[in-house]
């Protein structure tokens, strides 16, 4: 048995490899996306073969959060909202799904004892992949890459490289540019750092309660939990919904459109329905 | 409570459902931890040239000067974007 307390207290920063496959290190957050992403298609796969006109409980509760990600998009997302709206309510349910799994008994607390600086630790089998740096980073340059291509789509490669590159007036080009990279770099660095932020102090929040005061206590903390892993979920899709809007829109405003209308593919949908300005930025 | 577009009642001249409103506050959050990001990135890479080169502290202070205004110019392009919808 492990000392007392100490063993629970501990957390590292980085994910606990757990075992090699050829060159590959396997470690434990990404076990826990691997287990996210079963949980996802296993429900979809599940809930879209028994999928009636009239749904079930199941299929409510499942439907519940891409509808309602999916109304905020189309509220917000201007004409072109299709094409992104698979993105962001992916996001959604990934981030909301890797950062619960935290949450869930079992998850960091059942491992393996290991000597590490002549202490015994527990290294866990599945870690929440959100509180890996390397999972929020990878996430965060999939959106990156989403809005650079969409504002590529829309503003043309050579459209978007001028638009990036080159200042107005053009002698500013020299000191605007550095100042636009770092300003579009930030975006990369704070989509990551925020999620893995919260989640990672929040594993640490929940290690340490649990070490402190084992019983009730915990179950504030756990609630707290559930909501800012919702409230990061949410962030991080409308962040990223609201720079592909951006990209999308500064075509609009340069006048230079170039973006098939998706509506153009969908019929029923209302062509006026986006003509005067939305709400609010998301 | 959102509710589904199913349950949106539907405006009674066109029998559209109404455009659902988008919360404002995660770009307030985004912006907040953008400025400070900003200065972050310019000083490392200010850092990262002046040891590559042996020119300290030049391209630290250029580095730094670019990321205070790289934190300007965030909150001018995220006002100018919100105002522009």
């Amino acid at each position: 048995m492990p000392d007392e307390g100490g063993s629970l207290i501990h957390v590292r920063i980085d994910a606990e490899p757990l075992f090699s496959v050829g060159p590959l290190t396997v470690t434990n957050s990404m076990v826990g996306a691997v287990v996210t992403s079963l949980i996802l298609l296993l429900v979809a796969w599940y809930v879209t073969r028994r999928s009636t006109l009239v749904p079930s409980r199941l299929q409510t509760a499942v439907e519940f959060p891409i509808e309602w990600i999916g109304n905020i998009v189309e509220g917000t997302g201007g004409t072109r909202w299709r094409s992104f709206a698979p993105l962001v309510i992916s996001i959604f349910l990934f981030v909301l799904f890797a950062n619960w799994l935290g949450l869930l008994p079992g998850v960091g607390t059942i491992g393996l004892f290991e000597q590490e600086h002549g202490e015994q630790v527990l290294v866990p089998f599945v870690r929440s992949a959100s509180a890996d740096l390397n999972f929020t980073l990878g996430l965060a340059i999939v959106s990156f890459f989403a809005f650079i291509g969409f504002g590529v789509k829309a503003n043309g490669v050579k459209g978007y490289l001028k638009h990036t590159f080159v200042a107005n007036p053009a002698y500013m080009t020299p000191i605007m540019t550095p100042i636009h990279l770092i300003s579009e770099l930030s975006r990369l660095i704070s989509l990551s750092m925020r999620l893995f932020g919260n989640v990672f102090a929040g594993e640490v929040l929940l290690a340490t309660m649990l070490a402190l005061v084992p019983l009730i206590v915990p179950i504030a903390f756990l609630g707290l939990e559930l909501v800012f892993g919702f409230v990061q979920a949410l962030v991080f899709a409308l962040l990223t919904m609201t720079y592909v809007i951006l990209a999308i829109a500064e075509n609009e405003q340069h006048g230079t459109a170039e973006l098939e209308d998706s509506t153009h593919d969908h019929p029923g949908d209302e062509p006026d329905r986006h003509a005067a300005p939305q709400g609010t930025a998301a | 409570m959102t509710r589904t577009p199913d349950e949106q009642p539907r405006d009674k001249g066109s029998g559209k459902r109404p455009v659902v409103p988008t919360p404002n506050w995660g770009l307030a959050l985004d912006l907040g931890v953008r400025l400070g990001l900003s200065v972050v990135i310019g000083l490392a890479f200010g850092l990262i040239v002046d040891n590559w080169l042996h020119t300290n502290p030049a391209f630290t202070l250029i580095g730094i000067v670019l990321g205070v205004a790289a934190a300007f110019y965030t909150i001018w392009d995220v006002a100018r974007n919100a105002m522009r919808r």
